[in-house]
């Protein structure tokens, strides 16, 4: 039963894989689309991702999916832990068809609503204001940038802590207050404490959607905010250096492999030693 | 600080994070629902001062959507098809598979979850190149397998977990034949699962961009790409039109869904569920 999926799927992974490896080795010339196959192999291209002004577009993806899948953490916890502990069945099912929703809603549609609401003409332009930030500066580019990623990974956060909260036992919340602990120390020293891999977990697959985005620096990053993702786009798209994209694809790719199954894993490890 | 107090505070902490969740994923559409019937010709203040529907009869008489809107629904249709077979019986092999790498194998076939889009188009394009593909709907369609095969994947297998092996063993030791105790025990008890990780599919690949953006041709091109020149080109309200319609469709999606499947049952329960 195999099979099928194996003839079908080795091709589409290992084909781009290795096509884009053997690209990414070419000599890129400029005016002509692809590399030059009758040059030598060469690792230019790797090393002129390396220099500073290339850093600086990968350290702006890292900073920027840290900021927002944290904050996609920090608002989608309460909103899962709520459904699960406290919504009645009709409320419960009002919330996660919601969540459902936001999650099926086309990101380009969401990103949309996004830029025309928190955008100069936008009814909560003063957002931003209320923030200290401007909104036409390059802080202001961020900001939505960061609204943007939220509204993507919050349905996803949401919906994969609910999961997480039903395999936490209740009655271990009511011990602690019925031991006496306030409220919020209950919620952190035993919710949260419990959910701790399970919030790691949706945080790290967060973030993975969070730096791969092309969709919502292109539309509100103005510029001032661009993923690798859209410098991979550009590389395709406007000076057709395939090689310099396919040696930036690569490093991308590997980074945010090596970052989701790495991360992931430590998560493990480390609840595994803890005992459970 | 008296318990009391401090209960109170972490109450109204909890209660306003919620809310602010719901106000942040509700307004933006509530926003573009209003826009979408603005009257002006131009993009003024909001709220607009008069209505109109000119911005969906645009969208109604504009040629260039409609060709975007039909071929995403054949992309994405054929591309859920094949996606849907080869990741249901994967994940029933994998689920019931002692062999070693079992692990990797199941990693490598969802790591397209993983790598960015952007990636997998790029390499796609390359890789369709070297094969002599030029046909936008052919690298439309492999492309799109490649990114919903593991939703399917991911999303059927987690729903065998609760399936046990014993009914299908069992109607082996009653004399069925394999794919008799396949297609009569395992996948109706799985359909659930199946139909959200077609479900899943289907949206990935209809809502996807990364990937398309490489893939499209002059002639060929999906709707989001198409949505996403035309918000570029020019900032006119027929997206705004555009995007209630996609909302009214996915609001008609999540009821089918909850029909069908039950979106508890997608979500699930838990070890402790009420």
């Amino acid at each position: 039963m195999l099979w099928p999926a194996l003839v079908i799927m080795a091709p589409l992974l290992l084909g781009p894989l290795l096509a884009l490896l053997h690209e990414s080795l070419k000599p890129y010339v400029g005016g002509r689309i692809g590399g030059d196959d009758a040059g030598a192999l060469t690792l230019a291209n790797y090393a002129e991702i390396a220099a500073p002004e290339y850093v600086r577009y990968f350290l702006d993806t890292f900073r920027v999916g840290l900021i927002s899948s944290g904050l996609a953490l920090v608002l989608g916890f309460p909103m899962a832990h709520f459904i699960v502990r406290r919504a009645s069945p009709p409320v419960r099912r009002l919330l996660i068809g919601g969540l459902v929703g936001t999650l099926f809603l086309s990101l380009i549609v969401r990103v949309y609503a996004i830029s025309m609401t928190f955008g100069p003409l936008g009814p909560l332009s003063g957002f931003s204001r209320l923030l200290g930030i401007a909104s036409n500066s390059p802080d202001g580019a961020e900001l939505m940038v960061v609204l943007g990623l939220m509204n993507t990974t919050l349905p996803l956060v949401a919906l994969t802590l609910i999961g997480t909260l039903q395999n936490i036992n209740p009655r271990l919340e009511e011990a602690a207050m019925s031991l006496g602990a306030p409220r919020w120390k209950t919620f952190f020293l035993v919710t949260v404490m419990m959910c701790l891999p399970g919030i790691l977990s949706a945080g790290i697959t967060a973030y993975a959607f969070c730096i791969s985005n092309l969709v919502v620096p292109m539309l509100v990053g103005r510029g001032f905010i661009l993923f690798v993702s859209n410098l991979i786009y550009a590389r395709f798209s406007e000076v057709a250096n395939f090689p310099g994209g396919a040696a930036l694809s690569i490093a991308m790719m590997v980074i945010s492999v090596g970052l989701f199954y790495g991360l992931l894993h430590l998560v493990r490890s480390t609840w595994q030693e803890a005992g459970k | 600080m008296s318990k009391r107090i401090a209960d109170a505070l972490f109450e109204a902490a909890y209660l306003s994070l919620i809310t602010l969740f719901i106000a942040f994923s509700v307004i933006p559409v509530l926003v573009a629902l209003v826009l979408s019937f603005d009257a002006r010709g131009f993009m003024g203040p909001f709220p607009p001062t008069q209505f109109s529907l000119r911005w969906y009869e645009r969208f109604l008489a504009d040629d260039y959507y409609h060709a975007g809107l039909a071929t995403s629904l054949i992309v994405a249709t054929v591309a859920t098809l094949i996606a849907t077979l080869a990741g249901t019986l994967a994940a029933i092999a994998l689920s019931r598979a002692t062999f070693r790498g079992r692990a990797a194998l199941q990693a490598a076939l969802l790591s397209p979850l993983v790598v960015p889009n952007v990636v997998l188009g790029f390499g796609m394009l390359v890789f369709a190149a070297r094969l002599g593909i030029v046909d936008g709907m052919t690298r439309l369609i492999m492309g799109h397998v490649l990114i919903t095969f593991p939703y399917v994947m991911r999303t059927t297998a987690a729903s065998l977990v609760g399936i046990r092996a014993s009914y299908y063993e069992a109607a082996l030791s009653l004399g069925a034949q394999p794919w008799k105790a396949l297609v009569q025990v395992t996948l109706p008890l799985a359909r659930t699962g199946i139909l959200a990780g077609a479900t899943f599919g289907f949206v990935t690949s209809f809502d996807d961009v990364g990937v398309s953006l490489f893939l499209t041709d002059a002639f060929t091109y999906t709707l989001p790409v198409a949505i996403l020149a035309q918000m570029r080109a020019n900032l006119d309200l027929t997206i705004a039109a555009l995007s209630v319609i996609f909302v009214v469709a996915t609001v008609l999606l999540i009821v089918l869904l909850d029909r069908l499947a039950g979106l508890d049952a997608i979500v699930g329960r838990g070890v402790y569920g009420r």
